[in-house]
């Protein structure tokens, strides 16, 4: 399914809302399974530290929409400018899910969270995610450092 | 001292003969375990510091003791701390200063470079104001001609096409660009390429993500990544900083030292205490390429229930964070809890350290385990955790909470 509303992924990557009733069981629900949706919920999941349902969300994205977001991909040589980035709607949603896909595995898999973090980087890597402080950031790029920053960790083991 | 090449070949800076890559830090404790880390040079920011004496010896004569150079700050005066570039007679005392600075200075063996100024442009904004950069201007050329043995390097908050264009324009005697930058430190080179930089630049503060850069709590307490994270942050970003090999002289990793920024422990790669932590460990091996002898603690998997968390007055907790010593020395724990700090400055500038809260230790052990109980009073606070090797290494967590009725 291709999202009908080619929408950007309008949520910050540092959503970090710590209260006490984190965690708490939330039942599942993929909205109208746009890729915008299934972003949102999967971020506001990793705040609210509900990492299986962040895996759920980030799960359901790559299966709906990352044969479009490699076909977007596959089709640009270099970042598009801002005010075109949006056309690259499933590349940025399928690409910001897997970086909180790795966000979460960092708790608690880091080979697995490096895996995912090298995914982005190589098969999503023009990907672009918006900041509401009023910039695209550009998850592949941070992927790629999270992969060394975990490669210095396995040398602390 | 020299700078040698071109933008097309590539510049070296070379001292005595021979190539130097600056793997250095801010800071100026502790020169022998830099020395024994790989560290080859430490920066001040002013040259009050490079001039102090411990025992009779200045910090000049005790880092070429050590085999350590330094780049010697020549203090600039910031407009945001009341001074004025139009202020002539200020202006004019400035130069006094900076001029007698360098002719007391000039001659010392351990003198790399000249650090002319720190974020004099301001740590915010476009930072292209033209009689400050002017005035840079004017003080390279006099220090080059009372010293030509030493470059001049000028040092910026990050960089922005207006302030790189007007460094160009009204500061071309400047030889090195100083870039102090945190978490972009590694995607410097490319910036000033995109921005018509050609000479060379070093990279004069760089470590991990500021407290203005992570996440925060919702009482807007910056979370401060583990010492672990941090060890990967100097890590990552010290080999990325130096793989430019082309344009980039090196790099200072701050700090070589300890100080309160937003938390005790943010920048610090020693404790107050003088050991070295695992961020000096893993600058050690991002320098050379093995790690140092008698390694810091290393922090393993973490259960602290209040972190990040508002939690009720008085209430107590069980907490866990077990570290590991790579050569198996017994650690000793020590925890303490303090206030959020609320003198919060920008730009480095000096915070006040927030008192401990007494009688929230309940018990502790060597192994990590502890129980806390909470301060009755409701606010702000962090829980620290300090473990120590008893041979010279060291580390220190923390974590923030709040406390409600």
């Amino acid at each position: 399914m291709i999202s009908p509303i080619p929408l950007p992924c309008l949520w910050l990557a540092t959503v970090a809302v710590f209260t006490a009733g984190v965690g708490l069981a939330e039942p599942l629900d993929f909205g109208d399974h746009t890729s915008a949706t299934l972003t949102g919920k999967a971020w506001k999941a990793l705040g609210e530290q509900r990492y299986d349902d962040a895996l759920a969300y980030t799960g359901k994205c790559r299966e709906l929409y990352m044969a479009e977001a490699l076909k977007q991909q596959a089709a640009l040589t270099d970042f598009v400018p801002a005010e075109k980035a949006h056309d690259s709607w499933a590349l940025n949603d399928v690409g910001t899910c897997l970086f909180i896909e790795g966000q979460v595995l960092e708790k608690h898999d880091k080979p697995k969270a490096a895996a995912t973090y090298r995914e982005l980087a190589t098969a999503l890597k023009f990907c672009q995610c918006w900041d509401p402080k009023g910039w695209f950031w550009r998850p592949a790029e941070v992927a790629a450092e999270k992969v060394k920053q975990l490669q210095f960790d396995a040398k602390l083991e | 001292m020299r700078i040698e090449g071109t933008t097309e070949t590539g510049y070296e800076l070379i001292r005595d003969g021979r190539p130097f890559v600056i793997h250095g830090v801010g800071g100026t404790a502790r020169l022998d375990v830099l020395a024994a880390c790989g560290g080859n040079t430490v920066r001040t920011w002013d040259a009050e510091t490079a001039l102090a004496t411990v025992d009779g010896r200045t910090l000049l004569e005790q880092a070429h003791d050590a085999g350590i150079t330094v780049t010697v700050g020549l203090w600039l005066e910031h407009e945001r701390h009341g001074f004025r570039y139009d202020d002539a007679a200020r202006v004019a005392a400035q130069r006094k200063r900076v001029e007698e600075a360098v002719r007391r200075i000039k001659d010392f063996p351990a003198l790399l470079t000249w650090g002319l100024g720190n974020e004099m442009e301001g740590p915010t904004g476009r930072g292209d104001r033209e009689a400050v950069w002017k005035e840079v201007e004017l003080l390279a050329r006099r220090i080059h001609a009372i010293d030509p043995n030493h470059p001049v390097m000028t040092v910026v908050a990050n960089v922005n096409p207006d302030k790189v264009r007007a460094i160009r324009e009204h500061a071309p005697s400047i030889d090195i660009l100083g870039v102090n930058a945190y978490a972009g430190a590694a995607g410097v080179g490319n910036a000033l390429r995109r921005m018509g930089w050609t000479k060379p630049y070093c990279v004069t503060e760089y470590g991990l993500p500021g407290p203005w850069e992570v996440d925060q709590t919702d009482w807007r307490a910056p979370i401060e990544p583990t010492s672990r994270r941090k060890a990967g942050f100097y890590n990552v970003a010290t080999t990325d900083i130096l793989a430019d090999t082309k344009q980039c002289l090196g790099a200072y990793a701050f700090l070589w030292g300890s100080k309160q920024e937003a938390t005790a422990s943010w920048f610090g790669m020693l404790l107050p205490s003088g050991e070295k932590t695992i961020a000096a460990d893993a600058m050690a091996e991002a320098w050379t390429g093995s790690w140092p002898n008698n390694r810091a603690p290393i922090l393993g998997d973490t259960r602290v229930p209040l972190a990040n968390r508002r939690v009720k007055t008085a209430t107590t907790f069980d907490v866990l964070a077990p570290y590991h010593d790579p050569e198996g020395d017994a650690l000793r724990y020590y925890w303490e809890v303090r206030r959020e700090s609320t003198d919060r400055r920008e730009g480095g500038d000096a915070e006040r350290v927030p008192e401990e809260v007494p009688k929230c230790i309940v018990r502790a052990d060597d192994s990590g385990n502890a129980t806390i109980r909470v301060p009755s009073a409701p606010g702000a606070y962090r829980l620290f955790v300090t473990v120590r090797d008893g041979k010279g290494s060291g580390c220190i967590d923390n974590w923030p909470f709040f406390v409600e009725l």
